[in-house]
């Protein structure tokens, strides 16, 4: 048995382990390291077709709104309608969709974008969306271009059952199908963090097979729960919003766009009693505190805005990291104290100055006009005067030096 | 007769100034035509070095403090301001049996700008700069305009210089009365004059000149290289060959023909010729050529290139001095010029290659296609040491060929420079059918491209065979370029050496 052990057996016998774990550590460490949050998208799916699912289409409208209101722009909206409700032949109001029936919001203004229509929401576009994985002449607008330091915000409401949602009233998503788009996702960095919002009968069952870090799930009803709608609008003829997404916008009217309210105090707003079901929320995958998460992240866009003097000048590397620090100290600033004003420009000149004294630097005039250069305020001008000064030298060098 | 002489002297030089007026004239009235006749959108004109949209983008960048080489994040701003259409060139080209041929041509696209930081300052603020009521870019092509008539200008200096010196070389030689009586002489053109006017009124420079690109200003400056050589005015040589080189880096090669006539003088036939006769006839004192070669203007020139260079640099590096300094200078613009990365089509056959060529031999083809030029240059140096002004000729009309991005506006300085050699290259071979042919290609090249591009009824190939035919047309030009000139110094050799046994008869 020794002789067949040598040393070639020995080297074989630890070199793969060797790479695993090396591969390992190098995984490891690549995910380790932080990305920056850096935009947010809204994936909004209204799955029923048919005039009854009124509701469903109201859902998916009011939220499309309070997440345009919050600021993200339509390019990052996926907005998915299995069918017509504005102009359907049975709507008393055409081009209009209300979600209350008091009339008071039309949802359906000009400046709604529906990216798929009718006929062109099925499973198997919203896993296309959802992966990337699209045909080469989909369009730009269709397409969910979300990176690693994206926020994903999946809306999806219609009829679902025990780890279903039924889809155009033929086919189904199932919990497993959620779960591997999602993992797929994953592992392309798509996206940073997803909360997915789903308002069916069962909804919670959907989640059942997640598995990807950085998911948050929130479902209106447990299983063998329904969801309710909130009430008919008899002038319309069909109930026109449901329970859960009600009680969702009336959260979310409340805000605007500086608010910080986080995502606990979204969750806690719903009262089993009056949703007649119990909401859920998975958050075993997500590894933040619900506390300390504004709502923003998800529903809204809100954008740095830092005032500077001076021209623009591209953020290297080492502004990154000054504007991290700052990003973590935004989230307690509330909307009757704006941003301060942070002059970059100063800070680079307040630690120039500082350098400058350490150097004892002298008053001669050489030094001044060095400094100048540095500043880089005078340069085009010294150029131009360069350049203009080259003619006249060589027409005199010409003339001297025959 | 002297008189007389003065007289078409004066003449002469009249009709010559009229001509130049009647070229500025025709150019100003194709400038007023609307949007200058969309000539600066033309592949054979504009290449991402010498294109005016690129100089208007990288001066844009600059007035906005970013690098006017910057990359593609910034690129987004701009493309409503530059509806650039030959820099997100995605072309889907189908064989019918054959498979897709995707040429991918600078779809995802990096800088813009790749020429000299010094242009952006003395070019960029007449790329915004619009008077009412004038054609947009009135002030730039004014300035395209005045840099080809002082071109013409001094080429005409220069051929004068030339004249003069092939007619002292002939007297010295003693065969002036041979070669007038022989009837090949001086009716003729003046070499000055015919050069100039070639220069002026040659399609192709008008072309560049009306489609905005730098090429007018990259020929300025070769010209006055070979001038201050010519005159032997050595800072002049030394700035232009420095400015030459700065802006598009082949004419380095043309230090080898200003050394020749730096040290040597403006073109003469070989110089055992003139010894041959000394030996005979010991006419040394009659001789007003310098027959050594003299290394003084040599040692001032490279006095003068190193100073003009470090100007040069001096300037370029405080303008990018926020912006990566010279080193992003170099990688934008020589980095540029020789790792072909734009592969957008042009009347060249770079891009044709190095669009299908592997990337494992991507390296060594580029060092092929570089070393292609440089390996003509010791021959060709050696061979015709004694012509410098033709070596140049030849240099220039190689490196217009086998550069990275040609286009007209450099097949436009050789053509000119052409006119200096009339009378040497007045029996060169097939120059009916190289004329036929050059007006072929470049009536047939837009034809192809539109094809192409524009109706999808051909491909890539087409426009590339126009590509060839043309790098044909000035290979067969070259060659024989040479050879005729070999065949005129032979025919001086002959003449000089039979001379007793023609003064018999």
């Amino acid at each position: 048995m020794a002789t067949f052990i040598n040393s070639k057996t020995i080297f074989r016998l630890l070199v793969l382990p060797c790479l695993l774990l090396y591969s390992s550590i190098a995984h490891n460490s690549s995910s380790v390291e932080a990305t920056m949050h850096t935009n947010n998208w809204a994936v909004l799916v209204c799955t029923s077709r048919f005039w009854f699912n009124y509701r469903h289409m109201a859902n998916t409208l009011s939220l499309y709104r309070t997440v345009k209101r919050l600021g993200i722009p339509d390019e990052r909206i996926i907005l998915m309608l299995a069918d017509d409700m504005a102009c359907n032949t049975r709507n008393k109001y055409p081009a209009q969709v209300f979600n209350n029936e008091n009339h008071r919001l039309n949802l359906y203004g000009d400046n709604v974008e529906v990216d798929y229509r009718g006929y062109e929401v099925t499973v198997e576009n919203f896993l296309r969306v959802l992966t990337g994985r699209h045909e080469t002449s989909v369009p730009r607008s269709k397409r969910l271009l979300s990176d690693e330091g994206s926020h994903i915000l999946l809306y999806m409401t219609g009829h679902g059952g025990d780890e279903f949602l039924k889809f155009q009233d033929s086919e189904e998503l199932q919990s497993h199908d959620l779960a591997d788009a999602v993992k797929q996702m994953k592992e392309k960095l798509r996206f940073k963090e997803l909360l997915i919002m789903v308002d069916t009968c069962q909804a919670a069952t959907l989640f059942n097979q997640l598995q990807s870090p950085g998911v948050l799930a929130i479902g209106s009803s447990m299983r063998g729960e329904n969801s309710y709608s909130h009430h008919l609008d008899s002038d319309v003829g069909v109930s026109v919003v449901d329970r859960f997404t009600y009680y969702t916008l009336a959260f979310f009217e409340r805000l605007n766009i500086y608010d910080n309210a986080s995502l606990s105090s979204l969750f806690s707003s719903y009262n089993p009693s009056m949703l007649m079901s119990t909401a859920y929320c998975r958050r075993d995958l997500y590894q933040r505190r619900l506390e300390e998460v504004p709502v923003t992240n998800f529903f809204g866009s809100v954008m740095e805005t830092i005032h500077t003097d001076a021209a623009y000048k591209a953020l290297s590397r080492k502004d990154s990291g000054r504007f991290k620090a700052q990003m973590s100290l935004d989230q307690s600033v509330h909307h009757h104290e704006r941003r301060t004003l942070i002059n970059v420009n100063d800070q680079d000149e307040i630690l120039n100055t500082k350098a400058e004294d350490q150097q004892g630097a002298s008053t001669c005039p050489f030094t001044s006009f060095y400094e100048k250069l540095r500043k880089g305020e005078n340069v085009d001008s010294l150029v131009n005067y360069g350049l203009v000064a080259m003619l006249p030298l060589l027409g005199v060098s010409s003339w001297l030096f025959q | 007769m002297q008189k007389m002489g003065k007289q078409k002297n004066k003449t002469a030089s009249f009709s010559f100034w009229n001509w130049v007026i009647a070229s500025i004239i025709f150019r100003l009235i194709l400038i007023y035509f609307p949007k200058n006749l969309n000539l600066a959108s033309r592949p054979e004109v504009s290449t991402p070095l010498t294109s005016f949209r690129r100089l208007a983008e990288g001066y844009w960048l600059k007035q906005l403090s970013m690098s006017p080489y910057a990359g593609f994040s910034f690129c987004f701003f701009f493309f409503s301001l530059c509806p650039t259409f030959f820099n997100f060139f995605f072309i889907l080209i189908r064989q019918k049996k054959e498979m897709y041929l995707i040429f991918l041509v600078f779809g995802y696209s990096g800088s813009m700008y790749h020429g000299s930081p010094l242009l952006l300052s003395l070019l960029g603020p007449l790329t915004v700069k619009r008077i009412e009521g004038q054609p947009n870019h009135l002030l730039y092509s004014l300035v395209s305009v005045i840099a080809d008539v002082v071109s013409a200008i001094l080429i005409r200096a220069t051929g004068k210089n030339l004249r003069l010196a092939y007619l002292r070389s002939l007297e010295s030689l003693d065969i002036v009365q041979q070669t007038k009586a022989s009837g090949e002489f001086f009716k003729i053109l003046s070499p000055g004059d015919a050069a100039a006017l070639i220069y002026l009124w040659n399609p192709f420079t008008i072309v560049a000149c009306v489609g905005l690109s730098t090429s007018p200003i990259e020929n300025m400056a070769v010209i006055l290289c070979l001038y201050g050589a010519c005159s032997r005015l050595v800072p002049l040589a030394a700035f232009g060959w420095v400015i030459a080189t700065h802006l598009s880096l082949y004419p380095a090669i043309l230090i080898i023909p200003v050394i020749f006539l730096l040290g040597c003088g403006p073109d003469a036939p070989p110089r055992k010729l003139f010894l041959q006769k000394n030996n005979k006839e010991e006419v040394l004192s009659k001789s007003k050529l310098r027959l050594g070669f003299s290394w003084r203007p040599i040692t001032h020139f490279a006095f003068w290139a190193l100073l003009w260079s470090a100007y040069v640099l001096v300037l370029c590096g405080i303008s990018l001095k926020q912006f990566g300094g010279l080193w992003e200078m170099f990688k934008s613009t020589y980095g540029f010029i020789l790792t072909v990365e734009d592969l957008s089509p042009n009347i060249g056959v770079l891009w044709y290659f190095f669009a299908e060529v592997f990337d494992f031999f991507r390296n060594f083809f580029l060092i092929v296609f570089h070393v292609n030029i440089l390996f003509m240059i010791m021959p060709l140096a050696i061979r015709l040491h004694h012509r410098p002004c033709f070596l140049a000729f030849v240099y220039i009309a190689i490196f217009s060929m086998l550069k990275s991005y040609p286009s007209v506006g450099d097949s436009a300085l050789y053509l000119g420079l052409l006119g200096w050699f009339v009378n040497e290259l007045a029996d060169i071979q097939f120059s009916f059918f190289l004329f036929c042919g050059y007006v072929g290609v470049s009536l047939l090249s837009p034809v192809m491209h539109t094809l192409w591009i524009w109706r999808g009824t051909g491909n890539a190939n087409f426009y590339f065979a126009t590509a060839m035919v043309y790098a044909c047309l000035q290979i067969i030009l070259v060659v024989e370029g040479v050879s005729a000139m070999l065949n005129h110094d032979r025919k001086l050799r002959n003449l000089a050496t039979s001379k007793p046994q023609d003064a018999k008869s």
